[in-house]
C-alpha cells in the first residue's frame, strides 16, 4: 500500500518536473526577448529540477544519498538566480532595450 | 536671527568613519560661522540600556568616553582650521537611557524630541552609524527622521569598509565557523563513515578555512545572532518555495495559453535591506520567483524586469523584502511599509507615462491580463 503510494507520488513528481521543463522550453521559444526568456529559462531550474530531484529523493528512500539530492537542490537554488542575473545584466549593459507590448520586434 | 534653528545634531556610535564625520561636521560649522550664524553642534549618544539596569554603568562609561573622544577630535579640527575654539558651541549628551528603545521609530522620536528642545533642525548621520547592536537599519532610521521634518544629511566620507567589503581580515570566529561548516559538509557528503573521513575531513576543512577565511562572511558570526538568523532563514525557505510555485504556475499559464499575453516592463525599486549579503539574498529571491528578474543592483536600487502585472504587484507589495528584513534583523524590522506605500517604486518604459508624463502610477492600471490569478494573493 505504502509502496504503491510512493511509486504514485514519484510518478506525479516526475510528471510535474517534466511539465515545468516543457513550459520552460516552450517559453524560451515563444517569448520575444532575452529578458523575458531569462524568466522562463530559470523555471526549468527551479521547479523542473526541483520536482525531479524530489522524485529522486523519494526513490532513494532514507539514506545518505538523499541528503545529497537536497544539497543539490540548495546549490541549484543559489546558482540559478545568480546566472540569470548575470545574463540579464550583461544584456542590460549591452544596451538591449527590453521588449514591451506594442513593440514590433519579435 | 536666533529663531532659525542653527543647531546640528550628530548621533554617534563607535564606527570607522566617525572621525571623518566629525571632520565634516566641523567644516560645516565653520562655513556656517562664515555666514554669520553661531553654530551649535550636539553630539548625542543614544543609549541602548536603561540607567537602572545592573551593569549599565560600564555602558555609560563607554559612551562618555566616546563622546569625550569626539570632543577632542572636534577641538583638534578647529585648531587645525585656525578657528577660535569658543566660536563653535559643542555639546554632548547621552539620551534615551530612561527606557529601552526598539524600532527606528523610537530612535527617531527620541532624536526629534532632543532636536526640539535644543533648537535644531538638522541631523548629520555618519554613514556607518548603526543603531543598537545591528538590530535595526540606518535607512529606515533616516526615512523616519525625514518624516519628522528634520533635515538629514549623510556625512560624505571615504568608506574604507566599502572598498574592503569583499575581503575582510579574518577573525577566529569566522575561521572556526568556516572550519566547522566545511567539516560538517564533508561528513554529510561522506555519510559519516568512520575515522578515515574524519581525518581527511579535518585536513580539507582546514585548507578551506585558511584559504577562504577572509572572503566567506560579511560579518563576524556570533553565538547569539548567527543561529537566530539561520533559524529565521529556515522559516523563510517554505515561504519562498510557496512563492516560487505560485509564480511558476502564473508564468506557465501565460506561456501555454495562446490567448494570454505578456506585459513585460522594466521597473525600478528602492529597497531597505542593507547592502552586501542581505541585498544579494533579496535580489536572488526576486530572480528565483519566475516573473521577476533582477537586472541590475545599484546599491539599494534594484532594476527588476517583470513579466506580468501579477508579478509586478507582488514585487511592489514587498513581501520578499519584509521576509529578508525578518531573516537578517528579526521580527521588529519586518514591520515596514511596502515599497508601494513608501513611493519607492517606478515603472520604467511605461506606455501610459509616455503621453502624459504625470501618470506614472499606472502599475495597476495597465490592462488586466491575468486578473484571474489575482485571487491567489488573498491567502497568506
Amino acid at each position: 500500500m505504502i509502496a504503491t503510494a510512493r511509486i504514485g507520488l514519484i510518478a506525479v513528481f516526475v510528471t510535474l518536473g517534466l511539465f515545468f521543463t516543457f513550459v520552460s522550453t516552450a517559453g524560451v521559444i515563444r517569448l520575444p526577448d532575452v529578458f523575458s526568456r531569462a524568466h522562463t529559462a530559470s523555471q526549468a531550474d527551479t521547479l523542473g529540477a526541483g520536482f525531479t530531484l524530489a522524485a529522486v529523493a523519494l526513490t532513494l528512500g532514507w539514506q545518505s544519498a538523499t541528503v545529497k539530492t537536497v544539497l543539490l537542490l540548495v546549490f541549484i537554488f543559489v546558482t540559478n538566480p545568480t546566472a540569470a542575473h548575470a545574463i540579464a545584466r550583461a544584456a542590460y549593459e549591452e544596451g538591449i532595450e527590453p521588449w514591451t507590448t506594442g513593440d514590433d520586434r519579435r | 536671527m536666533t529663531d532659525t534653528p542653527a543647531g546640528v545634531i550628530v548621533p554617534v556610535t563607535r564606527s570607522v568613519t566617525l572621525r571623518q564625520t566629525v571632520g565634516y561636521v566641523i567644516q560645516r560649522a565653520l562655513d556656517q560661522l562664515a555666514d554669520g550664524e553661531p553654530p551649535q553642534i550636539h553630539f548625542v549618544f543614544i543609549a541602548s540600556w536603561r540607567a537602572d539596569d545592573p551593569g549599565s554603568t560600564a555602558d555609560r562609561k563607554q559612551a562618555d568616553e566616546l563622546l569625550e573622544q569626539v570632543t577632542t577630535w572636534s577641538q583638534f579640527e578647529l585648531e587645525a582650521a585656525n578657528a577660535d575654539p569658543d566660536s563653535v558651541t559643542i555639546e554632548t549628551a547621552v539620551i534615551g537611557d530612561d527606557d529601552y528603545r526598539f524600532s527606528p521609530t523610537d530612535y527617531a522620536d527620541l532624536l526629534t524630541e532632543y532636536a526640539e528642545t535644543h533648537n535644531s533642525s538638522h541631523v548629520v548621520i555618519d554613514p556607518e552609524y548603526s543603531l543598537v547592536g545591528h538590530t535595526t537599519l540606518l535607512e529606515p532610521f533616516e526615512f523616519e527622521l525625514q518624516q519628522r521634518d528634520l533635515n538629514v544629511t549623510e556625512a560624505p566620507v571615504d568608506r574604507s569598509t566599502r572598498r574592503g567589503r569583499l575581503v575582510d581580515p579574518g577573525s577566529p570566529a569566522r575561521f572556526l565557523t568556516l572550519f566547522g561548516g566545511s567539516f560538517l559538509f564533508y561528513q554529510v557528503l561522506g555519510g559519516f563513515s568512520g575515522l578515515f573521513d574524519i581525518v581527511t575531513g579535518v585536513a580539507t576543512a582546514l585548507i578551506v578555512a585558511i584559504a577562504l577565511d577572509d572572503v566567506s562572511f560579511y560579518r563576524d558570526p556570533t553565538l547569539t545572532g548567527s543561529p537566530k538568523r539561520l533559524l529565521r532563514a529556515v522559516l523563510y525557505v517554505p515561504y519562498l518555495l510557496y512563492e516560487i510555485i505560485v509564480s511558476n504556475l502564473v508564468v506557465a499559464r501565460v506561456i501555454l495559453d495562446p490567448r494570454a499575453d505578456i506585459d513585460p516592463r522594466l521597473t525600478k525599486i528602492r529597497v531597505f535591506v542593507g547592502s552586501g549579503f542581505p541585498l544579494a539574498t533579496l535580489a536572488n529571491s526576486i530572480t528565483l520567483t519566475p516573473g521577476t528578474l533582477t537586472v541590475k543592483a545599484d546599491d539599494q536600487e534594484l532594476y527588476v524586469h517583470s513579466l506580468v502585472p501579477f508579478a509586478r504587484d507582488g514585487l511592489f507589495d514587498g513581501a520578499l523584502e519584509r521576509w529578508v528584513r525578518f531573516v537578517f534583523y528579526g521580527r521588529e524590522a519586518a514591520r515596514f511599509p511596502s515599497p508601494l506605500d513608501r513611493g519607492d517604486t517606478e515603472v520604467l518604459q511605461d506606455p501610459a507615462a509616455a503621453d502624459p508624463p504625470e501618470s506614472a502610477s499606472a502599475a495597476a492600471a495597465d490592462g488586466g491580463v491575468d486578473r484571474g490569478v489575482d485571487t491567489q494573493e488573498g491567502d497568506r
